[in-house]
């Protein structure tokens, strides 16, 4: 069997030892397909004189040139004919610019034997016939948003008896559904069946604390799920303290903590990290973390913040080997952490740009809002208009 | 927070207050007039009381270097005082500001009398990106005479009411002709409660924020745009001086290219890629000479985006006919054939693009109220031509380099006199 196939069928996905018998072939045969099927990456190997043979140990997985997730939103790059791609998904774009990426059946393969591994580990495959309300999009014939593809993806590890989106497809476009939520949720809660709620932190924020006004305090089975991703992008300001909003949680719904996961992962780097027991994304098997020199992209030590980057193997239909988010991170490592997870993790510090209490982010996605370039002449003025480089987070 | 009838008010007193707004503004409107004298004198006052030794630590606290921060502090306290004030004023109305005009208009038997009054309400709807640009706004409005209403940009960082605050510390009248409202511009139903009483709702930012009020302005409500704008430097000629150069460096050092009078990148009178990339590596050691001398404050986040957006150059460069021109502070993204206006990645990355003068017209006339200020470097005996086409692609401003981002008192603004847009002409006709 090749390395990339016995990585993704790892059955921990947290045996990081027992993965390096793998990994790095797997990656070095990977960069050989691209190299020799998308002629742009070859370009770009050449252009920065990288020779593979400089990448003896993991240690040295820095040197394949990275590519920072901005160059994927303002081109393409495969390695394999667009008509071959079997799924096509878009990030979110909040600042305007999407990344479209594409994956063949050979990645969809390893994807799904990926999810299945570790969605068994986080004990998220279920038998139990599940209702689900999906705190986000519905999918749709005319969006391509790889947020709205997980989610929909997620309501398959438990056999779905019936699905409500927060924002529901009108035909044209979305309009918000509070009242088929409010319906569902009441009609769900006397069915007796698990529920799971997925999508964004800030939705289900929004949700528990409008239960909480309201006086509604369900009592769903105990085998109901919270499962979050994606940030709280324009809604920064109202993030709030974690232990209250899983208390929120409980008060509303009788899910315990133990039963709220969240997610991180990326459309141009689509695997999956899941927060353990003490808030830590620890990083799989199927990928190894390097947090790079805001300077130099060079790699920095564990405890210093920098660039967020990855390599992984995953995807055979184009060179998303070793890429580079607009996250800032620090890595720590996994003995740290407590929990029974012993891989190294990561800590979200926020995204490249303006200080972040000022990202445009805030109002560019409102209705008043736009990237601001403007002022009076000569007024007291420091600015912070900018526009976020980097990938959005599905 | 919000500052309402010289109050700072939780969001839930201050919907009290948004519900009766058009009775206050009313009431207000029914028993007092807001003279001029009285907002100077505060003003005045105010631009007494600003001093390094309180106000110096806020504005580093900001992220402005030293220089930078004292420059600001030293403008701000001009802009505010008494002299500044009233030359501004008189160099908008002319002198019949604060009195009238009498005449018998051409072919007409009647008198006529002219005075200024204020256009009565204005709503500030201000860019969330440039400090204490919101309460420049509301000042202006108040010399007018206007009634104020302030949406506050989400990302306020308090500084404007601040300075509010003082101002009705100072003079109590203010406080009914000053309404601050924290709300986010989600709120779509509190803006348009806000925008109600108001004559006209002025609006800084781009052209979504525009496009977004001018789509929820009633008709019978005017709207003041000072909308998105970009500036450049055109060079013609290679044999210019380094003095020249220094100065475009200077200003974008200075201004970090945030400023809408900022240099985004340099157009060059060429068709030949090889003067392109002559001068680019010319102006990359001025550039980071002069960054050099003008450090940015460490912010790792910043540094971030900055690498990686030339990292994404670099990697498109080879198949997109461009070249990255990075030093240690800095970068030049030279252009072979691309000659659009694009904003710069800020924070002293600009662009150089060939763009041949019989060129100039064509490939910036789609611009259109767009363009502001234009830094021109030439031959003397090419300068009338330059600046006659400039003007004619919508640009409102020729300066060196230097001064791009330099103003003076009573300067218009895009093109137009900012207070006289606040007030109206009434005529009396008997």
């Amino acid at each position: 069997m090749n390395p990339k196939r016995r990585l993704f069928l790892m059955k921990n996905p947290y045996d990081l030892e027992k993965s390096r018998a793998f990994f790095l072939d797997a990656v070095k045969a990977d960069l050989e397909y691209h190299r020799t099927n998308c002629a742009d990456y070859a370009e770009i190997l050449k252009e920065q004189n990288f020779d593979i043979n400089t990448v003896k140990t993991e240690n040295d997985l820095y040197r394949i040139p990275v590519i920072p997730t901005l160059y994927f939103k303002r081109n393409r790059l495969f390695s394999i004919p667009e008509e071959k791609l079997v799924i096509k998904a878009a990030s979110s774009g909040t600042q305007g610019l999407r990344s479209i990426v594409g994956f063949d059946k050979s990645t969809l393969v390893c994807g799904i034997l990926m999810m299945l591994r570790f969605l068994s580990y986080h004990r998220l495959i279920s038998p139990l016939p599940t209702n689900y309300i999906v705190l986000g999009f519905q999918p749709s014939s005319h969006t391509q948003m790889g947020a709205i593809k997980t989610a929909y993806g997620i309501t398959k590890f438990a056999p779905a008896l019936h699905r409500e989106y927060a924002l529901k497809d009108n035909g044209s476009g979305y309009s918000l559904n509070i009242d088929g939520i409010k319906n569902a949720l009441l009609k769900y809660a006397k069915s007796g069946f698990p529920v799971r709620f997925v999508g964004f932190p800030p939705y289900m924020y929004f949700l528990v604390k409008a239960l909480k006004d309201n006086g509604i305090s369900l009592k769903l089975n105990r085998h109901s799920k919270v499962l979050l991703g994606g940030g709280w992008k324009q809604f920064s300001a109202e993030e709030i303290d974690k232990e209250d909003f899983y208390q929120l949680i409980e008060e509303t719904l009788g899910i315990k903590k133990a039963n709220c996961l969240e997610f991180f992962s990326a459309v141009e780097h689509p695997l999956p990290y899941c927060k353990c027991e003490n808030g830590h994304f620890h990083v799989p098997v199927y990928s190894r973390v390097i947090i790079r020199d805001v300077n130099t992209l060079k790699p920095v030590s564990n405890r210093q913040l920098g660039l967020l980057s990855f390599v992984s193997p995953l995807v055979s239909s184009m060179p998303l080997l070793s890429i580079v988010t607009d996250d800032l991170a620090v890595l720590h490592d996994g003995s740290q952490c407590g929990c029974k997870i012993k891989t190294p993790y990561f800590e979200l510090h926020g995204r490249a740009g303006v200080q972040q209490i000022k990202t445009c982010t805030a109002d560019a996605a409102e209705l008043l809002g736009g990237t601001l370039n403007q002022a009076a002449p000569g007024l007291l003025v420091e600015s912070n208009a900018a526009v976020h480089p980097g990938g959005e987070r599905i | 927070m919000n500052f309402i009838s010289g109050k700072l008010l939780d969001r839930k007193h201050s919907y009290e207050y948004l519900d009766k707004l058009s009775e206050l503004i009313c009431e207000t409107y029914q028993h007092k007039t807001l003279p001029v004298q009285r907002v100077i004198s505060a003003c005045d006052t105010l631009s007494e009381l600003i001093n390094k030794r309180d106000h110096l630590p806020l504005l580093l606290s900001l992220g402005m270097n030293e220089s930078k921060a004292h420059s600001e502090l030293m403008l701000v306290k001009l802009m505010l005082s008494r002299e500044y004030l009233e030359n501004r004023l008189k160099a908008e109305f002319g002198t019949d500001f604060e009195t009238y005009l009498e005449y018998r208009p051409f072919g007409s038997e009647r008198i006529v009398r002219q005075e200024w009054k204020p256009l009565g309400v204005l709503l500030h709807i201000a860019a969330g990106n440039v400090d204490a640009l919101p309460v420049f706004s509301v000042i202006e409005g108040l010399l007018t005479g206007n009634i104020n209403i302030l949406k506050l940009p989400g990302t306020d960082d308090g500084l404007s009411i601040a300075i509010l605050q003082k101002l009705t510390e100072i003079e109590p009248l203010i406080s009914e002709y000053a309404y601050v409202f924290d709300y986010p511009s989600s709120d779509i139903e509190s803006i348009k409660k806000m925008a109600a009483p108001a004559d006209a709702v002025v609006v800084w930012g781009g052209d979504a924020a525009v496009a977004a009020v001018r789509n929820m302005a009633a008709p019978n409500t005017k709207i003041i745009e000072w909308g998105h704008k970009i500036s450049f430097a055109y060079i013609s000629g290679m044999d210019i001086s380094d003095e020249d150069l220094e100065g475009i460096a200077f200003n974008i050092c200075d201004t970090n290219q945030l400023l809408c009078n900022s240099c985004q990148g340099i157009f060059i009178d060429t068709n030949n890629y090889k003067d392109i990339m002559e001068f680019s590596e010319r102006f990359l050691p001025i550039l980071e000479g002069m960054s050099q001398r003008m450090p940015l404050k460490a912010d790792p986040y910043l540094q971030a985006q900055k690498t990686l957006e030339m990292n994404t150059e670099e990697l498109e460069s080879s198949k997109m006919g461009k070249r990255v021109f990075k030093s240690e502070t800095c970068s030049i993204t030279a252009y072979k054939d691309d000659c659009a206006l694009e904003p710069s990645h800020m924070y002293r990355n600009c662009w150089v693009k060939p763009l041949p003068r019989e060129k100039l017209l064509s490939a910036l006339l789609k611009y259109k109220n767009h363009l502001q200020t234009a830094a021109l470097v030439c031959k003397e005996n090419d300068r009338p031509s330059l600046e006659a086409m400039l003007f004619k692609t919508g640009v409102v401003r020729i300066t060196s380099g230097r001064n791009m981002s330099t103003t003076f008192c009573g300067a218009p603004h895009d093109g137009e006199y900012p207070l006289r847009r606040y007030m109206k002409i009434v005529t009396y006709e008997y």
